[in-house]
């Protein structure tokens, strides 16, 4: 049973990467770092050289409410807020 | 993979033979692993004297040790081979190594199993390789041979998958151009002096490696908290913010000064390729694996001849200096030619744009006919186009200008040590001139490194204006010792408030420990990680607990080893010599330009260099006469190998 316990969005254009998300994802997970094993796959658009990332949502819990992956991130590509009525896309839309 | 293991796979493309050998890591430790250990298979194996393009020469791909982990800059591979650029009048070749990051291909190779990876023999037909799990497979490069890198790149990871990692090279290093790069992941430039000739002479065009296998390190927790604190370090740097949104389009207000050809006046460059300019076309930046601080560029260029190209990589200081020594005021036009290399023929821009430079302007000055084959060479735009592309093609004149300088000085009898800007020294022109810049560390390793270029060696000394205090922070953190220290922070009447000699020695060694380990050096240039945070890095990898003095001790000994591969080629001291220009006063229209100390104490003379370079030696406790490692050195450091006599 996947306990959601917050919000995780994820911020496409924001991303430039690196991969730290995936490898923080492993590591919180397995403690070796594998890319491939991690909850995120980073979709790559070879027109503009571009990726983002997204989360495979069967394999992610959220890392129990401290997501590595976000705290990784330091683009702010992927974020999270634990109270999810307070929404980032709402925020900034605003 | 672990990082306590360590294995080499070996290809033979003439026999289309792989395997691979494995070694605990205490074996490879005394030389870090990665590329330190790189560096003993060329000393054990490479025989002296090959031609760079000979079957018998070796390509040493090397991941660092710490790549594949989440640790900040860790994404580096270093290459080492005997490269084609001609690096003497009586035709000599350096062995060096080349470094760069990237996002895919070095973790890639990890994750398939493969440390490290040496290439030997020719294929009968143009191939490429696969590393993959499980293993490496020589596979026909079919319709690959013939397109351009970034096409062929392209095509690769559409075939492979989105996280494919890759490594080609463009229809330069198809035709041998000695300066010809390789390309990793589309993004990073790999291989100044011509490790793309190098592949294209063994008939590989490029390599893919994509495997699924974990990276593990000995102490797990102990690594990461070490990797979280590093990575906290980074995001509070102030000049972050400016960072991130620039990349390598950042710095114009130091490249300025520090770049400058004299040529025109610095306003005006200001406003031809200035920031404001390099905004027009920058479109995004791009990060190499595990780095907050991205640096890789696309950019779209905004109307002209050329609108709408888009390119990747890091065009605007090459640029712009070349620009302003070709005198073209649209910087499109030069971008332009960076982003053809980049995206089709794999030449190095700086190299051509300075062969270029030399031809013309000596056509025009009437010291050589100004109708050579296939070209009438004038001082215009159309003319530099025609014959970058010549180059690559290797057509008619385009031919001697693909083998590099000394070809010209052949064929031409032009001496490559007139040329004006920053001079020629192995062969190699210089991406800064030691007028402008100073005579700060880097140029120093210019003339001391096998191969004539930085490699991954800044400090803090490479920006203008730090305080001594600030440099002398950044030493502390090697743990050399008061008496070492004492050295390097001795003020000398030819160095000025340190001894650009003795301090340039333990920043090659910090170079091998770096690209060792695989970590950019964009850290160490702006003080945010230091030698003892790689001690702590490496000691929780590889489950061995080392001080940032032993790190530099085991790059210490990969420096000695590259150096005596290269004695063994016949380079002496002869060879690490500054050029005559830079003692002759470049006119700017600010004024003059002379060769100073970092702090501006002096102007330098050919006798205080000769110093400078006495005390190199003399740190590295080599032989002042020859530059070569003595015996006595080699034995303390464990080295095996002696100095031929």
């Amino acid at each position: 049973m996947i306990s959601i316990e917050g919000k995780l969005t994820i911020w496409p254009e924001r991303c430039r990467g690196c991969r730290s998300c995936q490898l923080a994802c492993s590591f919180a997970r397995t403690k070796e770092y594998n890319p491939t094993t991690s909850c995120i796959v980073l979709e790559r658009d070879l027109d503009r050289e571009k990726t983002a990332p997204m989360i495979k949502s069967l394999c992610c819990d959220l890392c129990g409410g401290a997501p590595a992956c976000a705290a990784a991130c330091s683009y702010g590509a992927i974020t999270y807020e634990p109270d999810a009525s307070d929404a980032p896309l709402e925020k900034e839309a605003a | 993979m672990t990082t306590w293991t360590d294995r080499t796979w070996f290809v033979d493309l003439t026999r289309r033979d792989a395997w691979y050998e494995e070694r605990p890591h205490h074996e490879v430790a005394d030389v870090l692993g990665g590329s330190g250990f790189g560096w003993q298979i060329i000393a054990d194996r490479l025989p002296a004297g090959v031609d760079p393009f000979a079957p018998e020469n070796m390509i040493v791909l090397n991941p660092g040790v710490l790549v594949g982990t989440r640790t900040v800059g860790a994404s580096k591979l270093t290459a080492i081979t005997k490269f084609p650029t001609v690096a003497s009048p009586d035709g000599r070749f350096y062995i060096g190594s080349c470094t760069s990051g990237g996002r895919y291909f070095a973790i890639g190779m990890r994750q398939a199993g493969c440390d490290r990876l040496v290439i030997q023999g020719k294929a009968s037909e143009p191939v490429i390789l696969a590393v993959r799990d499980g293993g490496i497979s020589i596979e026909p490069a079919g319709d690959l041979w013939g397109q351009g890198a970034d096409p062929a790149a392209r095509a690769l990871v559409e075939r492979e998958g989105a996280d494919a990692g890759v490594l080609t090279i463009g229809t330069g290093g198809e035709k041998l151009v000695r300066s010809a790069l390789t390309f990793i992941d589309r993004t990073n430039s790999l291989g100044r002096g011509g490790l793309g000739a190098v592949f294209g002479s063994k008939n590989l065009k490029a390599i893919v490696a994509r495997g699924s296998g974990s990276i593990r390190v000995a102490d797990p927790d102990r690594y990461n908290r070490v990797a979280n604190e590093l990575c906290e370090r980074v995001l509070a740097w102030p000049r972050r913010e400016h960072w991130i949104k620039l990349g390598l389009a950042a710095g114009w207000s130091t490249f300025k000064h520090t770049q400058n050809p004299g040529m025109w006046p610095k306003e005006r460059w200001d406003q031809l390729y200035g920031e404001e300019k390099r905004l027009e076309s920058l479109q995004s930046v791009i990060a190499c694996a595990s780095c907050p601080l991205n640096c890789r560029l696309r950019w779209v260029l905004p109307g002209g001849e050329f609108d709408g190209e888009q390119g990747l990589g890091s065009p605007y200081s090459k640029s712009a200096t070349s620009g302003q020594l070709l005198g073209i005021e649209d910087d499109r036009k030069m971008i332009h030619l960076v982003t053809e290399a980049n995206t089709t023929t794999g030449i190095d821009f700086y190299t051509t744009t300075r062969l270029i430079d030399f031809v013309t302007r000596m056509a025009e000055d009437g010291r050589i006919p100004a109708e050579q084959d296939g070209i009438t060479l004038s001082r215009d735009y159309v003319t530099y186009q025609r014959l970058y592309r010549m180059t690559a093609d290797r057509e008619g004149l385009g031919d001697v200008l693909a083998d590099g300088w000394y070809r010209v000085q052949a064929e031409l009898g032009l001496d490559p040590s007139e040329y004006w800007y920053a001079g020629v020294v192995k062969g190699v022109d210089f991406i800064y001139d030691a007028r402008p810049s100073r005579f700060h560390p880097l140029m120093m390793t210019f003339l001391t490194r096998p191969r004539p270029h930085h490699g991954g060696s800044h400090t803090r000394t490479n920006s203008r204006n730090k305080t001594l205090e600030e440099i002398k922070d950044q030493a502390a953190h090697w743990e050399l010792g008061d008496e070492v220290m004492g050295r390097i922070f001795q003020e000398t009447s030819y160095s000025g408030k340190f001894n650009v000699g003795r301090y340039s020695a333990y920043m090659e060694d910090l170079m091998r420990v770096k690209n060792a380990i695989g970590l950019c050096t964009i850290y160490t240039y702006q003080a945010l990680l230091f030698a003892d945070d790689m001690a702590r890095l490496y000691s929780a990898a590889v489950g061995e607990t080392v001080t940032a003095r032993e790190l530099i001790r085991r790059g210490e000994r990969i420096s000695n080893l590259a150096k005596l591969v290269n004695v063994r080629e016949g380079f002496t001291r002869a060879d690490d010599q500054p050029p005559a220009v830079w003692f002759r006063p470049m006119d700017a229209p600010e004024g003059r330009i002379e060769i100073e100390d970092y702090y501006q104490t002096k102007v330098l003379t050919r006798d205080d260099l000769a110093r400078i370079l006495d005390d190199y030696y003399d740190e590295r406790g080599w032989d002042p006469e020859t530059g070569h490692p003595t015996d006595e050195r080699l034995r303390s450091l464990g080295i095996r190998a002696t100095v031929p006599s």
